[in-house]
């Protein structure tokens, strides 16, 4: 590799074919092979099976599976179950996104400061990102239930039918319980991101005689952008995906189907009922869905 | 998890990087009302951590706000030990730790390679290579888990064993994108400074970039421990060998049989929950200390 | 179609193909090869005794016909997991916990043996099943299931409760659906119970058979949930069973909400619809008594039919042994170690001579004889294509129209009734 660095005259050429550093193909070698086999492979296996009136067979087996074209596809946008399982999609980020955000950001503002019992607070935020989503679950099924403490402290406030079986009230619930979740993790990035911020902005912002929310607003929150795009990026992606949720939370997508998510019908349509070229359609349309909200956050956040 | 993190951290330069706490800024206004807003937060974040606990130390369940604050004579351990009997704890615990290090192993090292290579390193094909992984971060898992399931146990014959159980998750593509994302913001000045003296990549990478990143290497780590520690729907698909069983599929499992017919199951379930936690939150507090000493800013800055 | 396949895929998936198919994998002739196998069978503390003890005594005997067990969830993911297993080729030769309602699916995958191509298949079937064997067979007139034991469902009642409510509690007024009401409410009011009965509400494609189903199988005298691609939920029976269970949420008398862990065992539900498998659960625990399932006008208890819950033993197609595996299945359905099964576990073989085969269990055991009683006429789910599916659409109208009631059951019956039909021709 030294000698890599020494012998740079004579490889212009080949540096204006594979670019400044050839070496990245090296250190991303691993990485790419990765991602061919566990990702890329799996993904062309299920593009191909949304043509099909595909199902998985025993090996050897004859069977047929009709070529459908975009059938799948035509199908999946005309399913209500599909149309429901977006608007809780949006319903989800519309809550969670700037919940998270927000909280995230003046959390760990606030815990970045020196303030009594800190290694305290640190660990209580992150407590339930790191406690297994069946335990979690379990809890909130509790908490939240109609004998559930959430319906016994608010007395007659508490929603009928309660919160986990009304239809209105189950999603934001869902969006309420995985912003807790996560939430430990955005403020370690915001606490990890913070601590590139230049301290010598602050003591600017001081001197021109800013209180300390004009600075957080000023300093604080500019200097966070590149950790603010990796949090919204991550957010959405997390949201797209939920699925443990109304697997577990709202025993299957209940009530009445108004809690299922797009993950939630893949694993009904594709594993429990063996129809997976019906649920990769749905799985490409969801991905493409995503990633449109991910280049428009990041052009508007990525901007100069 | 320790050792996973030296072996990309290193140099012994990180010493010298880590300076006096960051009590940098000190706010005068309103501490008391930021402490009683924090503790408040606290408060909703930890309840139902600490009810976990309490109703795991209870031998029966109460749903009433009384069984949030039980009589402390009338807590036991029995639950932990019905738990034990039901799953071997200490044998499922090895086995969640060997898998979860196998897949932290490989996102450190493989996943700070390519991260580090998709934010400072100038080859061809980067842009569309980091596309490609932002394509990949939005993948349902569960879309792809049958096709994957295929060639891990038919095509690669990996059913039954550890590796087969981490392959799939060896590099974390989250991970991957937090390195780039921290990676990004170290001037590429300094970088070419040390390329001019001669310094390799994998030197420079190991030397000047690993130390200045200990929170993306923290962060990183923290967000890829939790997917291994806690998945259990992957390890109960690919091997059916008790001797191999991870705690989160063993508690699954017995959730699945027990929940169904058990007059308590909370109890018990919350006793394994409680277990699988707890490695994560002692982890989690050693680390911690490390993560308030990093100070990337200042160390760029100097 | 099948090159577009191949230049798609990575080459690794055609060479696999290639060492599938050399090893024949699909069911062409039967083996009556012999040489050690591989079960699965569930993970519940009764049926791994029960497991163990068979395996052991099998493998006492034959040196050479090695039989190795491992276990798989009884929970749901059972389905998943084996339908993963046959994709991948990795399903061992016997599991003894297969669903009928997964084996449409599982033979369509081409993961099942016929058991019908064994020479002795069929007599042996029927010899130990009788009449009940029909309901196992797929549609092409096989089977591809070997029906194993059943837990056919009844109502268990808490005594205590009962007698605090005032009400007979050896002999309960719950025939008819109106004493059933009236009982309901009175446990309620008086018996300070927090729910009358509990099925779980929620929506997975399963939970008709432990609410609805059991209750139309009575009603309709022993009809299957479709019958000759005709769905038959879609009647006066159907209907009057599902305005039963609407009567019961409207009064809330049983709950919109999934109970926290088992309801009646903690006392918080006055009744369950449960087989015999929760006897050892609540014994111990709750006075329990037990009753058939009610029906509209009521019914004497030998004439009502319930749902089986029955689970049987599939074979499956990448078993290389199967002449051991065969003879182990036959092995594993004696008398002697169904006895064995019936002893550990409480649950009842499919075997016609039921009652008279155990007496001595039987008069050791008076609970169960009702159970066995019922066993006899205990009905299946439909062996029908997209099994899951249906019963998922059909979860979906009962839970809108009954459980929440925010449409009629008439409409929501009738358009499930409509989408099923087309589901099961294809």
């Amino acid at each position: 590799m030294a000698a890599a660095v020494r012998a740079r005259a004579p490889r212009n050429r080949l540096r204006s074919l594979f670019g400044e550093h050839p070496i990245g193909y090296l250190f991303a070698a691993p990485f790419v092979l990765f991602l061919i086999g566990i990702y890329a492979y799996p993904f062309f296996y299920a593009i191909y099976m949304s043509f099909f009136d595909y199902f998985f067979s025993a090996p050897g087996a004859e069977v047929v599976r009709p070529f459908v074209g975009l059938g799948n596809y035509a199908r999946v946008l005309q399913d209500p179950l599909f149309h429901i399982a977006i608007r809780n999609v949006v319903i989800f980020l519309v809550i969670n996104v700037p919940l998270t955000v927000g909280l995230s950001m003046v959390l760990a503002t606030a815990l970045n400061s020196a303030i009594r019992f800190r290694t305290f607070f640190r660990a209580a935020y992150y407590v339930p990102y790191i406690t297994a989503s069946v335990a979690a679950v379990g809890i909130w099924l509790w908490l939240f239930s109609g004998f559930g403490l959430v319906d016994k402290l608010l007395g007659p406030l508490a929603p009928n039918p309660s919160f986990l079986i009304n239809a209105l009230l189950a999603m934001p619930i869902i969006a309420l319980y995985v912003t807790w979740k996560g939430l430990g993790f955005y403020i370690l990035v915001y606490l990890a991101a913070l601590q590139t911020i230049p301290k010598e902005l602050y003591e600017a912002s001081k001197v021109d005689g800013a209180s300390p929310i004009q600075s957080f607003f000023a300093v604080t929150v500019p200097g966070l952008r590149p950790a603010t795009l990796l949090v919204i990026v991550t957010a959405v992606i997390t949201g797209a995906n939920f699925f443990t949720e109304p697997y577990l939370l709202t025993g299957g997508g209940g009530p009445e189907n108004q809690s299922v998510s797009p993950v939630f019908l893949i694993y009904r349509f594709g594993i429990e009922q063996n129809h997976p070229g019906y649920a990769a359609a749905i799985g490409i349309l969801l991905a493409i869905g995503v990633l449109l909200i991910s280049g428009i956050n990041r052009f508007v956040l990525e901007r100069p | 998890m320790a050792t996973a993190t030296t072996d990309l951290v290193g140099a012994p330069t990180q010493q010298v990087e880590a300076q006096g706490p960051p009590e940098h800024r000190k706010k005068v206004s309103a501490p008391w009302l930021r402490l009683f807003a924090l503790s408040l937060g606290a408060l909703v974040f930890v309840f139902p951590f600490y009810y976990m606990v309490v109703s795991a130390l209870q031998r029966e369940p109460n749903p009433n706000i009384s069984g949030a604050f039980p009589n402390p004579g009338s807590l036991s351990f029995d639950n932990f030990v019905a738990i034990n009997t039901a799953i071997n704890l200490l044998r499922t615990l090895l086995n969640s730790g060997l898998f979860t290090g196998g897949v932290l192993l490989g996102t450190l090292v493989f996943g700070g390679l390519a991260g580090y290579a998709l934010a400072q390193l100038h080859f061809r094909g980067r842009q569309a290579l980091f596309y490609t992984l932002i394509l990949l971060l939005v993948l349902p898992f569960q879309l792809l888990m049958i096709p994957l399931y295929v060639l891990i146990a038919r095509n690669f014959g990996l059913g039954d064993t550890l590796l087969g159980m981490i392959l799939p998750f060896a590099i974390n593509p989250t991970a991957v994108f937090i390195f780039r994302q921290f990676f990004m913001q170290i001037p590429s000045e300094m970088l070419e400074a040390a390329r001019i003296d001669g310094a390799s990549e994998l030197a420079i990478l190991t030397r000047v970039v690993a130390p200045l990143t200990r929170p993306a290497i923290l962060t990183a780590t923290l967000i890829t421990f939790i997917g291994p520690w806690n998945e259990f729907l992957w390890p109960f698909l690919i091997t059916k060998r008790l001797e191999l069983e991870p705690l989160a599929v063993a508690l699954a499992n017995y959730i699945s049989t027990v929940a169904q017919r058990a007059a308590n199951p909370y109890g018990t379930i919350l006793a394994g929950a409680t277990v699988l936690a707890i490695p994560v939150v002692i982890l989690f507090l050693i680390f911690q200390r490390q993560f308030i000493e990093s100070s990337v800013g200042s160390s760029v800055k100097g | 179609m099948m090159s577009s396949r191949h230049a798609l895929l990575a080459a690794g998936v055609v060479l696999s193909l290639g060492l599938a198919a050399c090893g024949g994998g699909s069911n062409a002739a039967t083996g009556s090869t012999k040489g050690s196998i591989k079960i699965w069978y569930s993970n519940n503390a009764e049926e791994v005794k029960w497991g163990d003890a068979v395996v052991a005594a099998w493998n006492q005997s034959h040196s050479s016909e090695q039989v190795t067990a491992e276990q798989i969830p009884a929970g749901k993911s059972s389905e998943e997991v084996i339908g993963a297993a046959i994709t991948a080729g990795t399903t061992p030769c016997l599991i003894f916990n297969t669903a009928p309602a997964a084996v449409s699916q599982f033979q369509k995958q081409g993961g099942l043996v016929s058991l019908s191509s064994f020479s002795d298949g069929n007599s042996f079937i029927e010899g130990r099943t009788g009449d009940r064997a029909s309901q196992y067979k797929s549609p092409n007139g096989s089977y591809y299931q070997m029906p194993w034991k059943s837990n056919p469902v009844m109502i268990f009642y808490n005594k205590d409760i009962f007698t605090k409510a005032s009400i007979d509690a050896t002999n309960p007024p719950l025939k008819t659906y109106d004493q059933f009401l009236s009982t309901a409410q009175a446990v309620v009011s008086k018996g300070g119970a927090k729910a009358a009965i509990w099925p779980s509400p929620t929506s997975e494609f399963y939970q008709p058979w432990f609410d609805f189903y059991p209750l139309f199988i009575a009603q309709s005298k022993g009809k299957q949930l479709i019958e000759n691609g005709e769905p038959q939920f879609n009647s006066a029976d159907g209907l009057a069973v599902a305005n039963f269970w609407k009567q019961l949420y409207t009064k809330n008398l049983a709950p919109k909400e999934a109970a926290q862990g088992d309801s009646f065992a903690t006392g918080q539900s006055a009744m369950a619809i449960v087989g015999p498998w929760a006897i050892p659960v609540y014994t111990g625990k709750v006075k329990w008594g037990v009753a058939p399932v009610p029906t509209k006008d009521g019914m004497d208890a030998s004439a009502i039919h319930t749902f089986s819950d029955e689970k049987s033993i599939g074979m499956y197609s990448s078993c290389k042994n199967q002449g051991t595996a065969w003879e182990f299945l036959k092995f594993a359905v004696s008398k002697d170690s169904d006895g064995k099964l019936l002893d550990l576990t409480g649950q009842m073989p499919m075997r016609s001579d039921l009652a008279s085969a155990y007496p001595s269990y039987f008069s050791a055991h008076p609970d169960y004889k009702l159970f066995a009683d019922q066993a006899a006429r205990s009905v299946e789910v439909p062996n029908v294509p997209n099994s899951v599916e249906m019963w998922q659409d059909f979860r979906a109208a009962y839970s809108k129209s009954v459980i929440f009631g925010s449409q009629g059951v008439d409409q929501a019956f009738k358009d499930a009734a409509a989408q099923i039909k087309t589901l099961v021709k294809s």
